[in-house]
This record gives C-alpha cells, sequence and structure tokens, in this order.
C-alpha cells in the first residue's frame, strides 16, 4: 500500500455559473487535493456548490470534474445523472430515510466494485449497536454516524459534507473529525468540506476555497486564505 | 331473508374490495402525477379525475354505460372475446372504482406533496434508478395517505348506487349491492329488509370512515 | 413480485365475466314489480327448468340500458313512454300489454277518510298532496293526467309535492309530511301507516298500461317468447292479480 502523502492527491475541476433567481454562484478552479474546505458565512454559496457538484442543480455553463470524471460539462452537453455519478451526500440535516432502520438506510445504496466493506465501515463508524433501531431515536451523533455509513457503502468518489458538524455536541466533534480523517486517509475517500470554522476547516482541508455571496474571494492552502 | 341480506353484505364488500384494488395502481399512478409534475392541460386532467365527485352519480353510470355496452367503444373491442361488463359483477365493480377514484387521488396527491423532494434526491445520489426511488421512498412515505385514500375510495364504492344501477342494474345475488338493494326493496315496499341492509351499510360504513379519518390525521 | 401477480390474477378471476353455461332469460322490469317478478321468477323455473334473472329499476334506466346494447331478453316497462323509446330493439311484433294498475288516493292512517272522487282533493283539508314527479315519474304523469281530466288541476296544483318516485309519495303520507298522495294500488300492500282513501275505478282514471316486448339484443329470444307467453297465461295471472295487478291476458 502506498503511503497517503505521497499519491498523487486527487483531481478536481469546478469551473460554473449557477444561477437561481437573483442568486449566483460562480466558480473557476482547477484543484489537486484530498480534501476541500469550502468556508464561508450562512448564504454565501457553500451548499449550492455541493448540489451542483452532486448533480441536483443543474449550471448555468461550466465543467464539473471529480477525480479526473467529467460529471457535467455544458460545452458537450455532457451530464452524468444523480444516480451514475458516484458521490456519497450528507447534508446538513443528514435526511436519513425516516420509514427506514439503521441497516436498511445504510445499505440502500447497491455496492459498488470498489465498494467499502461492512466491517471496515463498522470498525471506523461503530455502527453494531445502531444497525436494528429505529432512525427517529438516535442522536445528533448517530445521526451523523449513520448517514456517513450510508453516503459510504457503495464506495462513492468523493464525500460531500455539508457541516457535519452543527448538529454534534462538543465532546463529540474530535471523534468525529478523526473519523473524516480515517476515511480520507484510510479509505482514500476524497472529501468537500462546508463549514463555517476556520479550526475545522483548518483541521481536515488541504485546500480551502473562501466564499462570499457567491463568489470564490480566495481560494489555496488553508494557512494562506483562512481568517 | 337472513341469508339474503347476508349474500348482499358480503358481495357488496368484496366488490367494494376488489373495485379499491383496481383503482390503486390508475389512483396512485395519477396522484402522483398531478403532485408532482407541471404540463400542459394539467387543469383539465385534474378537472376529470375529480368528475365523478360532482358529477350526478347516474350521469356517470350513463356515460360508463355508453363506453362499456355493447354498441359502446370498450364494449365493441371486448365482445370478440365474449366478455360483457354490462350487468355483470364486473360492471359493479367498474362502477365503484370509478366513482372511488377521485378519493383517493385526492388524498394520496395530498400524501405525495407532503413528501419532501428531498428524500428522493437523497436515494437518487445513492444511484437508485426512478421506479426504485418511487417504491423505495416515496410510495412508503406516502403510504399513510395512499392507505386513508383507498380506505375514502372503499368506504365510497360501499355506498355507489346512482352509477351502479345503471350499468350493473339490480340483478338479485349477481349484482345487487347494499344501496342498490335498499333502493329496490323500498320501491317494493319491502321496508324490513331494506331497514335490514340499512343497518348493515350504515355499520359498515361508519368502521370504514372511522378508520379512514384516524389514517388521514397528521400525527 | 409473486405476491403482485397473485394478486392481480385473483382480482381478474373475480372481476372478468365469463359467459352463462346455462341458457337463462334476463328480464328488465320496471322497480314497482320487483317482488312479483321474484315470485315468477321462482315459480317458472320450478315449471320449465329455465332459469329467469331478473333486473329491476326505474322504467327509464332500464329503457337506458337496452339502447346501449345490454343482453336482455325481456323487458317489461312502467309505462307504454319508456318502451317507445327503444321502439327499434324490441323484436317486432312481440309487445304486449301485459299489465294494468289502478291509481289509488291514500291518507295517513291515522286519519282515515273515504273519498267519493278525486275531486274532493280541493277541500282545505289537504294541505299537501305527494305525488311521483309529474316530469319524470309514470305515476306523477297518471296522476297529473287524472287530475286534469276532473279539471281541478289548476286549483290542486299549488298544494302539490312532487317527489322522485312513487314510493316517497306514499312515504310522504306515511310519516304525516302529506296530507294525501296519489299512488299505484299495488303501493298500498306494503303501507302500514296509510289507508285506502278511493281507488279510482279503471274506466275513470287514465289507462296504465305495463308493456312487455323481446329485445333484439338478448341472447335467448325463444326462451324470452316463451316466457312471455308464460306470463300472459292464468297461472301468471293469478300471481299478478295476488299482488294487486290487473293481469290483461291473452
Amino acid at each position: 500500500m502506498a503511503d497517503a502523502a505521497t499519491r498523487m492527491p486527487p483531481q478536481f475541476e469546478l469551473r460554473f455559473l449557477m444561477t437561481q433567481g437573483a442568486f449566483t454562484v460562480a466558480a473557476d478552479l482547477e484543484i489537486a487535493a484530498r480534501a476541500i474546505a469550502l468556508f464561508g458565512p450562512s448564504g454565501s454559496g457553500k451548499t449550492t456548490i455541493l448540489e451542483v457538484i452532486a448533480g441536483l442543480r443543474s449550471p448555468k455553463h461550466g465543467r464539473i470534474t471529480v477525480c479526473g470524471r467529467i460529471l457535467c460539462d455544458t460545452d458537450t452537453h455532457t451530464n452524468v445523472p444523480v444516480r451514475d455519478r458516484h458521490v456519497g451526500y450528507v447534508p446538513q440535516d443528514v435526511l436519513l430515510f425516516p420509514h427506514l432502520d439503521v441497516r436498511r438506510n445504510v445499505t440502500y445504496a447497491q455496492p459498488r466494485r470498489r465498494h467499502i466493506d461492512m466491517p471496515d465501515l463498522d470498525q471506523l463508524l461503530g455502527l453494531t449497536t445502531l444497525m436494528d433501531r429505529k432512525v427517529s431515536g438516535l442522536s445528533g451523533g448517530e445521526r451523523q454516524r449513520v448517514a456517513l455509513a450510508r453516503a459510504l457503502y457503495s464506495g462513492p468518489d468523493v464525500l460531500l459534507l455539508d457541516e457535519p458538524l452543527a448538529a454534534v455536541d462538543l465532546a463529540r466533534r474530535r471523534l468525529i473529525l478523526d473519523t473524516l480523517v480515517a476515511i480520507r486517509d484510510e479509505l482514500r475517500v476524497p472529501l468537500v468540506y462546508v463549514t463555517h470554522s476556520p479550526e475545522e476547516a483548518r483541521a481536515i482541508a488541504d485546500y480551502a476555497i473562501v466564499l462570499d455571496e457567491g463568489n470564490v474571494i480566495a481560494a489555496g492552502v488553508p494557512d494562506d486564505v483562512l481568517p | 331473508m337472513q341469508t339474503e341480506i347476508l349474500d348482499i353484505a358480503v358481495f357488496t364488500t368484496l366488490a367494494a374490495l376488489v373495485a379499491t384494488v383496481v383503482m390503486l395502481p390508475p389512483g396512485i399512478g395519477l396522484a402522483w402525477v398531478l403532485a408532482r409534475h407541471q404540463f400542459r392541460g394539467k387543469a383539465i386532467v385534474e378537472t376529470l379525475a375529480s368528475l365523478p365527485l360532482v358529477m350526478p352519480p347516474v350521469a356517470t353510470g350513463l356515460m360508463l354505460l355508453w363506453l362499456v355496452g355493447r354498441r359502446g367503444p370498450v364494449g365493441r373491442a371486448l365482445a370478440p372475446f365474449g366478455i360483457e361488463i354490462v350487468f355483470t359483477p364486473a360492471a359493479v365493480v367498474l362502477a365503484m372504482a370509478i366513482m372511488g377514484l377521485p378519493l383517493l387521488v385526492r388524498t394520496a396527491r395530498a400524501g405525495f406533496e407532503q413528501v419532501t423532494k428531498r428524500y428522493e434526491q437523497m436515494a437518487e445520489t445513492l444511484g437508485a434508478r426512478p421506479w426504485r426511488v418511487f417504491t423505495t421512498v416515496t410510495l412508503p412515505l406516502a403510504s399513510r395517505n395512499i392507505l386513508a385514500g383507498a380506505l375514502l375510495g372503499f368506504t365510497r364504492a360501499l355506498g355507489e348506487f346512482g352509477a351502479t344501477i345503471v350499468v350493473a342494474g339490480s340483478i338479485p345475488g349477481r349484482t345487487r349491492t347494499l344501496a342498490v338493494g335498499i333502493y329496490t326493496y323500498t320501491e317494493t315496499g319491502q321496508d324490513a329488509r331494506a331497514a335490514s341492509l340499512l343497518a348493515v351499510s350504515v355499520t359498515l360504513a361508519f368502521g370504514a370512515a372511522l378508520i379512514a379519518n384516524r389514517l388521514a390525521r397528521v400525527d | 413480485m409473486l405476491r403482485w401477480w397473485a394478486t392481480f390474477a385473483l382480482v381478474i378471476a373475480t372481476v372478468v365475466p365469463l359467459p352463462a353455461q346455462r341458457p337463462e332469460v334476463l328480464v328488465s322490469a320496471a322497480a314497482s314489480l320487483a317482488d312479483v317478478m321474484g315470485t315468477i321468477a321462482r315459480i317458472y323455473e320450478m315449471r320449465t327448468g329455465t332459469r329467469v334473472v331478473v333486473n329491476t329499476g326505474a322504467s327509464n334506466t332500464l329503457a337506458r340500458q337496452i339502447a346501449a346494447g345490454a343482453a336482455v331478453d325481456l323487458f317489461i316497462s312502467a309505462d307504454e313512454a319508456q318502451m317507445g323509446t327503444i321502439r327499434e330493439e324490441v323484436v317486432a311484433n312481440t309487445t304486449v300489454d301485459l299489465l294494468s294498475n289502478q291509481l289509488a288516493v291514500v291518507v295517513p292512517a291515522d286519519r282515515p277518510r273515504t273519498l267519493r272522487s278525486a275531486r274532493e282533493l280541493t277541500d282545505a283539508a289537504f294541505r299537501r298532496i305527494a305525488i311521483g314527479d309529474p316530469a319524470a315519474v309514470p305515476a306523477g304523469v297518471y296522476a297529473k293526467a287524472h287530475l286534469q281530466q276532473l279539471g281541478i288541476w289548476p286549483a290542486v296544483s299549488g298544494k302539490i309535492v312532487p317527489t322522485a318516485s312513487v314510493r316517497l309519495a306514499l312515504a310522504a303520507v306515511e310519516n304525516g309530511a302529506a296530507d294525501a298522495a296519489i299512488v299505484y294500488r299495488t303501493d298500498l300492500n306494503a303501507a302500514h301507516r296509510a289507508s285506502l282513501a278511493l281507488a279510482i275505478p279503471l274506466a275513470e282514471g287514465p289507462r296504465i298500461i305495463y308493456p312487455a316486448a323481446v329485445i333484439r339484443s338478448g341472447r335467448n329470444r325463444e326462451g324470452a317468447t316463451r316466457l312471455l307467453a308464460w306470463l300472459r297465461g292464468t297461472e301468471a295471472a293469478g300471481i299478478f292479480k295476488g299482488a294487486g295487478f290487473i293481469p290483461l291476458g291473452q
């Protein structure tokens, strides 16, 4: 196994313009990183970028590439359907399926060739005791773990995380952050991480994009661009 | 007299059940399309779907009679197979299903509208194709309303009279339902029989409506 | 998936009508004949082994069904007008006047009264008179015709309560909502709280005819013809008479 640090970091391309009513989000970036932090105040367009990558929103024009794979290119009329984008998306409100138990939530996706084994997931996220529980009885931290497991189960090309620590109490944040680092380094799933905390961004990302009102105002090494 | 009443009650309940099963696929499909899609002529489809609710049932029955009668377009198409609808239990089921459909569509549609689209989007990001999204996420999340709608449709079917008597007639042991029976017995002055049927029909309708209302309540 | 198919198969099996195995005669008869036709069907099957299936409803509904091509073998209408609307569906020369009925004035049983003529309905004691809606119900048409014939329609029309069926006119008297009703004589068989005030003599009243005819789109024309002949015979006449109808015979 090659050491994580010596491997070529995954390639991303985010060049697009997306408008929604009066709100516009634009980016023009080529990135090589294992974890990208999207940083900025509320309403700056962080979540919109995640949704554009996931395919839940379509840019007016532009090109999105994840790990070298083109997901969207308006010039060639390429638009990979959401279901074939192989992204693991954990929205801020996690959105576990309320009518399914934990096990069925986690195993909802069909495992791909390059999937992640259940024992590995279990070891990483501590799911064993949760598996047969109902979703409605879970705590904030438990929900977050289940949502991560669900997003990872099929072995996605990238994990899109929208403020994953927002609903987790302070004591548990460290634990989840460590887990995310493990996902990044051991499972080798690149992350795109939305946050408004510079500390979190520094702890997890090797590349940061600072957004304000839909515009990229700075991008680069976290220590250089974050406040 | 007792077995006659019992036969009518059992037949009506069975026919209403079959009618409910028959109306479910088109009803759910229509409700979903109306809840989730914008298209030209939607208002027309919407109005058509609620027409049996606002039209006099006898008029609905006459339209059905025209359609499935031996000279109607459907009746003519079925004739070569030796299938005839008018005056058969199939006509009872058809009338019941048509009259129950609007209630099912309305209630199920409200259910689909309550399902957050984002759950469906989550399923999509997890690789689910549209049919799988529908069966594993949309349908289960709307199931409570669909069930309530099915029950309302069933209750409507139980009490259906106007359309039934026109396309199915009132043939004892073949097409006579509770409502049609009450009418026929009243018309011939057999008040005791009419009263027995009335009691059965009130009991059935009360029970079904009670459950339907409980299900439709948002908790 | 299998479960779905099983349900589907069950539904189809329940719903798809199979052609009748045994030749039977399907009779569409006016609602007022439902009871007596039940008896007729039972006895006819006993005598001949032929099954008679009776479909009942308002005569205009029955006529519509026939016009739509329903496979009715024999039609017995409550009036000539409805039979007239389906003239083209009738086998030529099979229409007969099967039965007649008589009009009757009824009053609430707790206020019994005997009239010598329907003319007395102008009496102020009759504040509300129920009849079947003359626009749609045959009994109402007959009742109005009789009142017109007596020349008292203008005097009583303000007191008339039209009802959706002749039974409801009777019910209005039974529950006291009306002081009198004009109904068929046969309707009184089942009346508990109404009493006969006047049976309008056949000669004075309107000609009330229940015509019967063999229908062309039926599947058992021969059976229908034989049944119709039997209905005009003595045994059937006895049964009809027992129910208050006037058999018109051969």
